[in-house]
């Protein structure tokens, strides 16, 4: 938003001062509603779940600070760690599973002559389902005595319902319900891969995965390593599948860090150690986002 | 220019945050209360029915307004209505649930009301228990309670060569059952709840069936006690149907509604609930009624069964003139047809116009001179199968009822979903060893409650 803001003012240093007022009164005015959305919903919002990580309140008397007991308390729940790792489980499940779908099939899908339109309504079709509705759909599947999974392919699998198996089954699902946009966005990005590139190397005798390991992959370099953040920053923030389908079960084995925020203040009423725990979770995806594009830097730009 | 454009930005924060905090304030000379609970329009009998009472308590009480929401008590969103100040001023919660509000402070205290309310004094202790606080301060009234039972599937219990109305009576029998309707139809023979905390309320109500007690008292403050042999023999009974019987499926992490819907399929033969189970059971999940058994719950030497139910609270904002006008319309809508025979035909003869289940029965909140001939008329005018629910009517009322356990209910439910789960998905999950771990999650949870 800032880089919007900071356009037109080095665009119109050299202009006259009155009519540089007069357009920024302008930019004001049509900034307003939307300053005035955002600060209502989403900045005064986060300001106050901020201070309600060091308060306690019942909602109905004046907010009491309590300094770090919010936080204390978090601590010294034994789930906040079980719900941490499990949170990194998943998100290193999706990484290996769901990260590389995508982009085979989108790279699978730039190769084809024909039908490539079929095949993009049906890759994104998943998405266009309700995240619910899809969630509630797999359970079904899943369902160890009558599901969907077990009959076609003839075993008794216990997905869903296996310390072991449940949180592969939920990065399953989630990765189905999520690829859809993520192909798109790659077949979009491979458009812009010059074909010369290609033709060059068709000519030297490359192969066609020599063509992809040495042109296409370093040409999406850059949307490859936004894809990626986006998608460590979404799958740390896992709620609807292990909400809906395991509520955490079995045995903890897919209680998340949303999970157990969603917990703290809808199920216990302990709206600042879910504040405490939410704000903990915003400082380390912003810590972890810094620290990557900071890494990444030097090779997205080259 | 740029500080033009933060300065006016900055204002515009400002005036949001106004924005966003007002309050809504409102008064003429009436006191105006909101009151929950108005069926929808889907429900026109019932609707038309409730706007009649409305009109009637305001005729019969001129200086109050009532203004009617069809809003139900939803945990997701109640913390959220209650700080926008949306929350109406009588709203009804679970019996599951008034004990962790009135501990926060969000539900009124109506001791002083109670003198207002007809018959406030005839009330059974066991039915006001759920919402009387540790001081012994009243916090909601019933308006609806039941005693959790066992509901089986009338048509699996034939098809395995059992009797229908020979429900078991004893835990020993419900195994065995258990395992001849597994082995005859090839459907799971008994059910158990264990996600969304239904795991740890179940095996409360299934710990109170032999016996025992989940806290008790030590001192002054409340205790774990589920390391004792009542919860470890409930857990051993599952253990023993789920891997050495075979009659519980392989399907498990179900709450009590993906339990209900597998039970209306015909998918589950068994499984621990009170009658209002019936409702859902017909209109959510299009159960057949024909079907749908319902038993007391088989109680062990000692045991008792866990009370549930709904109560109507206060909310904590209001004044003590709304607080008063609540608890008036609270005694005429929700009390009277619990004393007074002619609205509760009335009320049991709109719910069948609906097509909804009318005059399921429950349990009478006063003793038999007051409550017999209201029961009476429900069940002359009931569209239910009543006759299914025989064995549950006449073994229910010798039973002894238990309420929840008295401190952090929901954080020791949760920390025994995971007790039950083990048991139900791992063939060599040790059932002490689980209560122990579970016992070290809830300790520093009581421990810190009772500060």
């Amino acid at each position: 938003m800032t880089a919007v803001l900071e356009r037109p003012a080095t665009s119109s240093r050299s202009s006259r001062s009155k009519a540089r007022r007069k357009r920024s009164f302008a930019t004001a005015f049509f900034l307003a509603p939307m300053v005035l959305v955002f600060a209502c919903f989403s900045w005064w919002p986060i300001i106050k779940s901020a201070l309600l990580a060091f308060q306690q309140t019942n909602l109905v008397d004046p907010a009491q600070f309590v300094a770090l007991e919010n936080f204390s308390n978090l601590f010294a729940d034994p789930l906040l760690g079980i719900a941490v790792r499990n949170t990194i489980w998943f998100t290193a499940l999706a990484l290996i599973f769901g990260f590389p779908v995508p982009v085979f099939l989108a790279v699978v899908m730039s190769e084809l002559r024909r039908g490539g339109g079929l095949f993009r309504v049906l890759v994104y079709l998943p998405v266009a389902v309700p995240p619910v509705v899809a969630v509630l759909l797999w359970k079904w599947f899943y369902n160890a005595d009558y599901g969907l999974f077990n009959s076609v392919l003839g075993v008794k699998l216990p997905w869903l319902q296996d310390t072991n198996w449940a949180m592969p089954s939920l990065v399953l699902e989630a990765t189905w319900a999520g690829a859809g946009g993520t192909v798109l966005i790659y077949i979009a990005a491979l458009t812009a891969v010059p074909n010369e590139l290609y033709e060059a190397a068709e000519s030297d005798g490359a192969s066609i995965w020599r063509r992809i390991w040495h042109i296409t992959l370093p040409q999406l370099r850059g949307v490859l390593l936004l894809m990626l953040l986006l998608q460590i920053i979404g799958t740390f923030q896992v709620f609807t599948e292990p909400f809906v389908m395991t509520d955490g079960g079995p045995e903890d084995s897919t209680v998340t860090v949303l999970l157990l925020i969603y917990r703290y203040a809808f199920v216990y009423g302990d709206y600042g150690m879910a504040a405490a725990l939410s704000v903990l979770l915003a400082v380390v995806l912003g810590v972890l986002s810094a620290v990557y594009l900071r890494a990444t830097r030097t090779w997205s730009a080259s | 220019m740029k500080a033009t454009l933060a300065k006016g930005t900055a204002g515009l924060l400002l005036l949001a945050a106004a924005a966003c905090g007002a309050d809504a304030k409102s008064g003429d000379g009436k006191i105006e209360i909101t009151v929950s609970g108005m069926p929808p329009s889907t429900q026109a009998a019932s609707q038309k029915d409730f706007l009649k009472y409305v009109a009637e308590f305001e005729k019969a009480n001129p200086n109050i307004k009532l203004k009617p929401t069809d809003a139900q008590y939803d945990v997701k969103t109640f913390a959220a209505r209650l700080a926008a100040g949306q929350l109406e001023t009588v709203f009804r919660v679970p019996l599951t649930d008034p004990q962790a509000l009135l501990k926060r402070r969000q539900i009124a205290d109506i001791t002083g009301e109670m003198n207002s309310v007809q018959h406030g004094s005839d009330f059974d202790k066991r039915i006001l228990a759920p919402a009387t606080g540790p001081d012994g301060k009243i916090y909601g009234l019933p308006t609806e309670a039941y005693a959790a039972g066992l509901v089986y599937n009338r048509k699996l219990f034939d098809e395995a060569g059992l009797d229908p109305d020979k429900p078991p009576t004893t835990w020993d029998e419900v195994r065995k059952d258990a395992k001849i309707i597994a082995e005859k139809t090839g459907v799971p023979g008994f059910g158990m709840h264990s996600t969304t905390n239904t795991g740890g309320w179940m095996l409360t109500t299934l710990t109170y069936a032999f016996g025992g007690r989940m806290e008790k008292p030590e001192g002054d403050r409340q205790v774990v006690a589920f390391q004792e042999g009542p919860t470890l023999q409930a857990l051993s009974l599952l253990k023993a149907m789920r891997w050495e019987d075979d009659s519980m499926g392989a399907q498990q992490l179900r709450n009590q509604d993906d339990l209900l819907r597998d039970f209306a399929g015909g998918k589950v033969a068994m499984m621990m609930g009170a009658p209002n189970l019936f409702s859902s059971f017909k209109t959510k999940f299009g159960g057949d009624a024909e079907i749908y058994g319902q038993a007391a719950l088989p109680l062990g030497p000692g045991g008792g069964t866990l009370l549930g139910g709904t109560v109507a609270v206060v909310s904590p904002k209001a004044t003590p003139e709304q607080r008063a006008a609540a608890v008036k319309w609270i005694d005429y809508y929700y009390l009277r047809p619990k004393y007074d025979p002619a609205p509760a035909s009335e009320r049991t003869k709109k719910k069948a116009a609906d097509n909804l289940p009318a005059g399921v029965p429950q349990l009478p909140f006063y003793d038999e001179a007051i409550s017999g001939p209201v029961i009476q008329a429900e069940r002359a005018d009931s569209n239910v199968p009543l006759k299914n629910f025989d064995s549950y009517v006449t073994t229910v009322g010798k039973q002894e009822f238990v309420v929840e356990p008295p401190v952090a209910g929901q954080e020791l439910y949760a920390a025994l979903d995971s007790v039950v789960q083990a048991v139900l998905t791992r063939k060599d999950a040790d059932p002490a060893t689980e209560l122990k771990a579970a016992a070290e999650k809830v300790t520093p949870i009581l421990d810190r409650s009772q500060r």
